[in-house]
């Protein structure tokens, strides 16, 4: 079916490269100038100059004879990557200095220096796992290069991760390919979102990831390298970089090393987080998901708080939010340890918090939106919409049909379980919640596995 | 003076040679591995053939769901009606909030919906 796709001068490069993707390079673009579009489009008057400026390049898109090349595209080939690279310089400053310079050249890096990943180093890294290094753990987006185990050691050597930290590095890695998780919209979308990755487990300690003060902070290789090593995987295997096909507007605000830090078990009143995923208490896992920009609470150490207090507070933020794309949402709390304890002590376990969240988020039916943000229609159509193609389980689905009337209250997500809640912080401390506006799922928890160097995580 | 100043050159040509071997001697080769995956490649397709004229013809227009993409399509469709009036226009909005696996069960319905497509605005 011939036919012609509009995007802006910004985009366009993303969608010649999307198009590349998906085997269809020749797809006939045109790019509206940026500048003017996103002012413009707020109303049909003000975009009409827009229509009439690229009206004869659509129509001439639309029926303008195909060339031998649009009809016949050569197929393309196998993009064949480099095998190891011989970098020389006048001393071992200058070959590394070189090294940074090809890798950033090349869009290999982040902008911060790298540790060359030499055969030596990189195999040493391997050495922290029992893995073999051809092992494939799928395909990364968008572009879906091959992860492979060895090529993820590349990536840590690269951020500067110890070989311990691989097994948890390689866990973390299943989670953003799993089928469940849309890695496309993660690594890809204009809303910056950022990876947020939690270690569970007796493997937290021993790796000595900060869950304390500062624990999104600097200061603790385990934090800052894992979550780099991620960064880089991601940015390596599935190929993107900023304003070609990473377009995150403002970019993450944490861009090197994702929200990375570990649960306080130790100070948690209730079982490992990793339990309530189904884990057996002692098993080490990686948390992955994603977020915006986090919602802090609490008083820290400045000002008075109270458990309930806080509490209060995320309710009121969640259901100011509404109901968006209740099939997908999830939340994580990141409650601080003396916050978790108070709560214990009022008789929260981490099921009836859950719960009471759940319960409390509810939206008034009157308050549904009339329009849904990136689509058509009322939000109460959107939602008997999840509930017809089943993105709406078949289990929760009546709890949302039997509130959908005058009266009722709609959940903004589909169960209790979709509130996460993790004990982590500095006492004092503060309270996050961590919230991703995706339409579809981005949490998994993966189990470490396979580890050579550590007591944990075998 | 001349043979004075051939033996400085000689010198300094020694001390220079000197200092160059000893560079080249420094010199550090470091091997690094590539760090970026295999890309399987797709199947390439080429475009539907087209040509003619848009008279008579049915025009899909699909609202992408982006904000103003409404307004954009609205504006065009007035336009394509003016100038074409044997023309038929279908608006064909994306379903909202698509999920990746449900897209595909969805874009072949396009092509039940007219002749010929517009798709924006994208971003």
């Amino acid at each position: 079916m011939p036919g012609v796709y509009f995007t802006t001068t910004e985009f366009l490069d993303d969608a010649m490269s999307a198009a590349k993707d998906r085997g269809m390079p020749g797809i006939r673009t045109l790019a509206l100038p940026a500048d003017k579009y996103y002012v413009a489009r707020a109303n049909k008057q003000e975009v009409r100059p827009i229509v009439e400026a690229f009206f004869d390049k659509m129509v001439a898109a639309l029926t303008r004879p195909l060339t031998a090349e649009e009809a016949h595209p050569d197929q393309a080939r196998k993009q064949v990557e480099s095998a190891n690279i011989k970098v020389t310089g006048k001393d071992l400053l200058d070959a590394s200095e070189k090294v940074n310079d090809l890798f950033l050249d090349n869009h290999w890096a982040d902008g911060l220096p790298i540790v060359p990943p030499t055969p030596e180093l990189v195999k040493a890294m391997e050495a922290g796992t029992t893995r073999s290094p051809k092992e494939v753990l799928g395909q990364v987006a968008p572009k879906n290069g091959t992860a492979t185990v060895e090529k993820i050691a590349i990536n840590s050597v690269m951020a500067g991760a110890k070989p311990e930290y691989f097994p948890v590095i390689l866990a973390a890695m299943e989670g953003f390919l799993d089928k469940h998780y849309d890695l496309t919209h993660v690594v890809a979308s204009t809303g910056s979102f950022t990876p947020v990755v939690i270690v569970d487990g007796p493997i937290a300690k021993e790796l000595n990831f900060n869950s304390g003060i500062g624990m999104l902070g600097h200061g603790w290789r385990a934090n800052s390298t894992v979550g780099r090593a991620l960064q880089l995987s991601l940015l390596n295997l599935g190929q993107t970089w900023p304003q070609v096909n990473f377009m995150g507007l403002t970019g993450r605000l944490e861009a090197y090393t994702f929200y990375t830090f570990a649960e306080d078990t130790a100070k948690s009143p209730w079982e490992p987080y990793n339990v309530s995923q189904g884990f057996q208490a002692g098993d080490n896992t990686v948390t992955v998901s994603s977020s915006g920009n986090p919602v802090i609470f609490g008083g820290g150490a400045v000002a008075p708080w109270t458990a309930q207090g806080v509490i209060d507070q995320v309710v009121t933020q969640i259901r100011n939010r509404g109901v968006v794309w209740p099939h997908a949402q999830k939340h994580i709390l990141v409650l601080h340890p003396d916050c978790a304890v108070e709560l214990a002590n009022h008789g929260y376990t981490r099921r009836s918090l859950q719960e009471y969240l759940y319960e409390q988020t509810r939206v008034p039916y009157e308050k549904l939106a009339k329009e849904v943000s990136f689509g058509q229609g009322t939000e109460e159509e959107f939602i008997r919409a999840s509930i017809a193609d089943g993105r709406i389980r078949p289990d929760r689905a009546q709890i949302f049909l039997d509130n959908l009337k005058p009266g009722g209250r709609i959940p903004v997500v589909q169960s209790p379980d979709d509130f996460h809640i993790v004990v982590a912080g500095g006492s004092p401390g503060y309270d996050l919640l961590f919230t991703y506006p995706g339409t579809n799922w981005a949490h998994q928890t993966k189990k470490v596995s396979g580890a050579t160097l550590t007591k944990a995580g075998h | 003076m001349k043979r004075n100043t051939n033996w400085l050159l000689a010198a300094v040509l020694l001390i220079g040679g000197l200092c160059m071997a000893g560079s080249a001697a420094a010199q550090v080769t470091l091997e690094v591995m590539n760090p970026r995956g295999e890309i399987p490649p797709p199947k390439t397709l080429g475009i539907s053939p087209r040509g003619g004229n848009l008279d008579g013809k049915k025009i899909v227009l699909i609202d992408n769901g982006k904000y103003g993409a409404s307004n954009f399509l609205d504006a065009l469709a007035d336009m394509l009606k003016q100038k074409y009036p044997t023309a038929t226009i279908v608006m064909y909005p994306k379903p909202a909030a698509q999920t990746i696996t449900d897209l595909p069960k969805w874009y072949p319905t396009v092509k039940q919906q007219g002749d010929l497509f517009v798709f924006g605005v994208g971003d």
